[in-house]
């Protein structure tokens, strides 16, 4: 302990003197500054005569130079901030190399440019004398500065998902720019503001070289006054330059400090009261009309030939074909990369389909009609919420846009807000909400503006397991009570088997099967879609002579659902463990020996040996107790035996 | 994308590319021309790499600002870590101290020098109660060292304390737990966790002493350092191919360190600084 505490003095030691290097001098031009005569020392009496003095010789420069840093803010901000966006946006070659161009106002020395700048342009006598060389100078040199703290925020927001959203809702693109990306950027924009200001005000390098006797900035009349004044007035001189920094760096200090968030703590959130909603209908019926006026409004999808080969030649899509009838809810599942995204993206229009791909509402073409102009509603994995507005807030944004009253669009937000149980946190900021509530508020926004379909992208993925049934519950509940045509991709089969008037199984970018929830559980297209959803057991057999060879013997194939057409020779045979009863011995299909048991409580689960290529997965009752090695009899439900 | 969205996105980029094409791109590029346009053509290049004062001034120029980056990184390291670390009474002005000089322009710098160690140095009159000798270093190779040292120190400092908040804690904590040192600690988890954010200030340090003209201006009367002879050779000898080559041989190596560093760090420097 005792080497710690030298370590610490030490360390703490050579701090202090550093901070006695840089602030010693500080003090001391503060003193000279306010001292009748410095070579005497301060017991020559102070005085503020040479402030006066300063004021009565250098005011213009002071001046020039708050005027020169406002017009280069000024500048900066507005070619600046639209830079980064596009910089944030578009990540292309042509964005490399600009972000190149923000290391050089570091690694070109301010006299070069300055010198450059002289040599093409100082010619034009009037534009040499003026400010405007100096203002040009300043602009070159902080623009990078504005353009790097604005992409520091823009990359640490969710830019992508937040414009998605406000586009979705129908947010044209200066609407989404003012109105989303500006406020949401707001922290980065003024510490941006705050270090071109400062920068620019304290600027020699070009500013010396710039400057004319009649366009003296601060810094320059400062090198004049150390020159040729006396000492005491090069330091007033300084001490004013202070003053006039001193606010300026409180204030970026004061935005780089890390802000006591408002948001309340997760565990805070997991206690806040939940409404039970499972007990009463979210939708209530009386705010809403019931599903057959609605019907009339929703709209079918279409989805002709869309394939989707991404600029970087991945192909996310093979063109592929999808019906969805007017208010049916399709559900899109799938493995992870299957591309569900990328669909549902191009119906949004959010994504292009690949030329000669269509996108039809109902018989309307809106293949060249971005998603601001669709109507859409959607719902984003992420949420998407704006943070720079509270619930009501995000709510209203859609209505908004549509021009709907104050009053109009208040009505519509109460509507929404008590369907969706938000009443209580009308005014709260999205950072205060649980993850539950969040999505809700998503909901809320996306069916606010009475979309013709309403997209949602694995909406229930971020919650944990207890939440996601129950909100599971209300948006089966809601969707079937508006009676919107919505798509809704997931990769949780039993979500989708829950939600789905029809579900679309994809698989490498095409569509595997569609058809009911029933259909593609019990009559699976293919050995993907059975494997995909839910358990599938394999056996090897034969069929010959019009039998099918399983190890008790014999059957015909005649009466067997899957089996009839069946050709001679060798087949794989699949079912699922529900298909599977243990029976008495000599009544059943297979024999084997159980491996291994899983007691789940409502069932057992068994894995059995049956001397078939693959163990096989089967339930009983979770009353019957098994010991490994037992010996086991199967017989199987002939209908639902599959092969593909 | 559809189609009037990309314009306007277009429409997003293109006043700062023009802004920087009209006065960055086309100056540098009539710079680089222009250099070539004196009695000796292209081979002003070869002069200047021939011409003992240019040979000295390059030399002294570089391994000033290198050796202020060096004890720049030393003395910030240290005391950035330090106060990221520890908390005790008055470390926030402490912090404040460090930092106020940030925003100062290169000429109040070279002031803050001759107040310091100038001929009415505070510096001066201790040494001449000490040792009866005044100790004037403003003017010199000393006093430009210590001008350098004193806007680099707080730039530093920043960085390396940003960089320290964001060191995993629990990093030093396992390597402790295996039984090592506090220097093991230093040298295994602190140092290697700093090293791109110091390699990349210290990148920034190196440049911004190199094209340092201010602190230079003020102070550097009998000191050829690049930028002032830049700017006699352009002000008072009007040779302005030289005064041209001589930037661009400047930028280029600013622009080479960090590029250097950039590449070394492995990540960019936009957003390190
Ligand atoms: N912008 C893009 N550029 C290139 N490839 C992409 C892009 N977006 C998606 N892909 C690729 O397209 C394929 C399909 O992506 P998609 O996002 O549609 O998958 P998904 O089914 O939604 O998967 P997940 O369940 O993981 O969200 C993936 O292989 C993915 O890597
Ligand atoms: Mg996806």
């Amino acid at each position: 302990m005792k080497k710690r505490a030298h370590l610490f003095y030490a360390q703490l030691g050579l701090t202090l003197l550093t901070c006695l290097f840089l602030v010693v001098p500080v003090v001391q031009s503060i003193l000279a500054g306010v001292t009748k005569n410095y070579f005497r020392g301060v017991k020559s009496g102070l005085t503020l005569k040479w402030i006066f003095k300063v004021w009565e010789l250098y005011r213009d420069t002071i001046f020039t130079s708050i005027f020169i840093g406002v017009a280069c803010l000024a500048i900066t901000l507005i070619i600046g901030v639209p830079a980064a966006y596009f910089m944030v946006k578009k990540k292309s070659r042509f964005t490399r190399l600009m972000e190149e161009f923000l290391v050089i106002p570091l690694a070109i020395p301010g006299l070069a440019i300055a010198l450059a700048i002289l040599i093409s342009y100082g010619q034009f006598t009037s534009f040499r004398k003026s400010w405007i060389i100096i203002l040009i100078g300043h602009v070159v040199f902080t623009l990078p500065f504005m353009i790097r703290s604005v992409i520091a925020i823009m990359s640490a927001i969710n830019l992508k998902d937040l414009e998605e959203g406000a586009a979705s809702l129908g947010g044209e693109f200066w609407n989404r720019f003012f109105h989303i990306i500006i406020p949401n950027s707001m922290p980065g924009i003024l510490a941006g503001s705050l270090m071109v200001f400062t920068l620019s005000i304290g600027e020699f390098n070009l500013t010396w070289m710039l400057h004319t006797p009649f366009t003296k900035t601060l810094p320059v009349g400062l090198a004049d006054s150390y020159a040729s004044m006396r000492l005491e007035i090069g330091s007033a001189y300084t001490i004013v330059f202070f003053f006039m920094i001193i606010p300026l760096l409180l204030a970026m200090q004061w935005i780089a400090k890390p802000k006591k968030s408002t948001a309340i703590n997760a565990d805070e959130l997991k206690d806040m009261p939940m409404k039970p909603q499972q007990t009463k209908p979210a939708a209530n019926p009386s705010v809403n009309a019931p599903k057959a006026n609605r019907k009339k409004d929703s709209t079918s999808i279409h989805l002709r030939n869309c394939g989707k080969t991404f600029p970087d030649g991945s192909r996310a899509l093979e063109p592929i074909d999808l019906d969805i009838d007017p208010g049916q809810t399709v559900v899109i599942l799938g493995p992870s990369g299957c591309g569900k995204t990328t669909t549902l993206r191009i119906i949004a229009g959010l994504e292009n389909p690949d030329e000669g791909g269509k996108v039809l509402f109902g018989d309307d073409d809106v293949t060249d009609i971005p998603i601001e102009k669709r109507n859409v509603g959607m719902v984003f994995q992420s949420y998407a919420l704006f943070p720079n507005m509270n619930v009501a807030e995000n709510i209203a944004y859609g209505l908004k846009i549509r021009g709907d009253s104050k009053e109009k669009r208040e009505g519509r937000v109460n509507e929404m807000l008590s369907m969706m149980q938000l009443e209580e946190f009308k005014n709260r900021k999205i950072d205060q909400l649980s993850g539950g509530q969040r999505q809700r508020v998503a909901l809320a926004r996306a069916i606010a503006v009475r979309p013709r379909v309403l997209l949602l992208d694995e909406p229930l993925t971020a919650l944990d397991a207890k939440l996601r049934d129950s909100l599971r519950i209300e948006i089966d509940m809601l969707l079937k009570s508006v009676g919107i045509t919505a798509v809704y991709v997931t990769h949780d089969q039993g979500e989708a088997m829950a939600l789905g008037d029809k579900i679309v199984v994809m698989d490498h970018g095409r569509i595997a099967m569609s058809g009911s929830p029933r259909d593609v559980y019990f009559n699976p297209e293919n050995h993907f879609v059975a494997d995909f959803i839910g358990t599938l057991n394999t056996i090897e057999s034969e069929v010959k002579d019009r039998m099918l060879t399983l190890p008790s013997g014999k059957i015909p194939l005649n009466g067997i659902k899957h089996l009839e057409s069946k050709t001679e020779g060798p087949v794989k045979l699949f079912f699922r463990p529900e298909h599977t009863k243990i029976v008495d011995p000599g009544l059943g299909h297979l024999k084997g020996n159980v491996v291994s048991s899983f007691f789940m409580g409502d069932k057992t689960s068994l894995v059995v040996d049956v001397q078939s290529a693959e163990l096989i997965k089967i339930e009983a009752q979770g009353i019957q107790k098994f010991t490994n090695g037992d010996r086991i009899e199967l017989k199987l439900d002939l209908n639902h035996l599959f092969t593909f | 994308m559809h189609g009037r969205n990309r314009f306007y996105l277009v429409a997003t980029i293109m006043p700062a590319v023009t802004f920087f094409v009209a006065f960055f791109v086309l100056p540098m590029a009539r710079l680089a021309v222009e250099s070539t346009f004196g009695p000796e053509g292209i081979g002003i290049y070869l002069k200047m790499l021939t011409t003992q004062r240019y040979l000295e001034t390059l030399f002294w120029t570089v391994l000033l600002s290198f050796g202020v980056t060096l004890v720049t990184l030393v003395i910030s390291g240290i005391s950035g870590v330090f106060l990221q670390r520890n908390d005790f009474p008055g470390k926030s002005i402490l912090v404040a101290m460090l930092t106020f000089p940030l925003a100062f322009p290169g000429v109040v710098v070279g002031f803050m020098i001759i107040l310091l160690v100038g001929r009415q140095g505070i510096v001066g009159d201790i040494s001449r109660a000490i040792t009866g000798e005044k100790l004037v270093l403003a003017y010199s190779m000393m006093g430009l060292s210590l001008g350098y040292l004193y806007f680099s120190i707080p730039r530093v400092v920043t960085t390396v304390m940003a960089a320290a908040e964001k060191i995993d804690l629990s990093l030093e904590e396992a390597a402790r737990s295996l039984g090592a040192s506090t220097w093991d600690v230093v040298k295994d988890v602190l140092i290697p966790a700093l090293t791109p954010g110091l390699i990349s200030s210290g990148a920034i340090c190196f440049a911004t002493s190199m094209g340092a003209f201010g602190t230079a201006f003020t102070l550097a009367t009998d000191i050829d350092v690049l930028p002032i002879v830049i700017y006699t050779e352009f002000t008072l000898s009007a040779n302005i191919a030289m005064a041209s080559a001589l930037s661009i041989l400047l930028g280029l190596i600013t622009w080479g360190a960090l590029t250097l560093a950039r590449t070394a760090a492995g990540e960019s420097l936009a957003a390190a600084a």
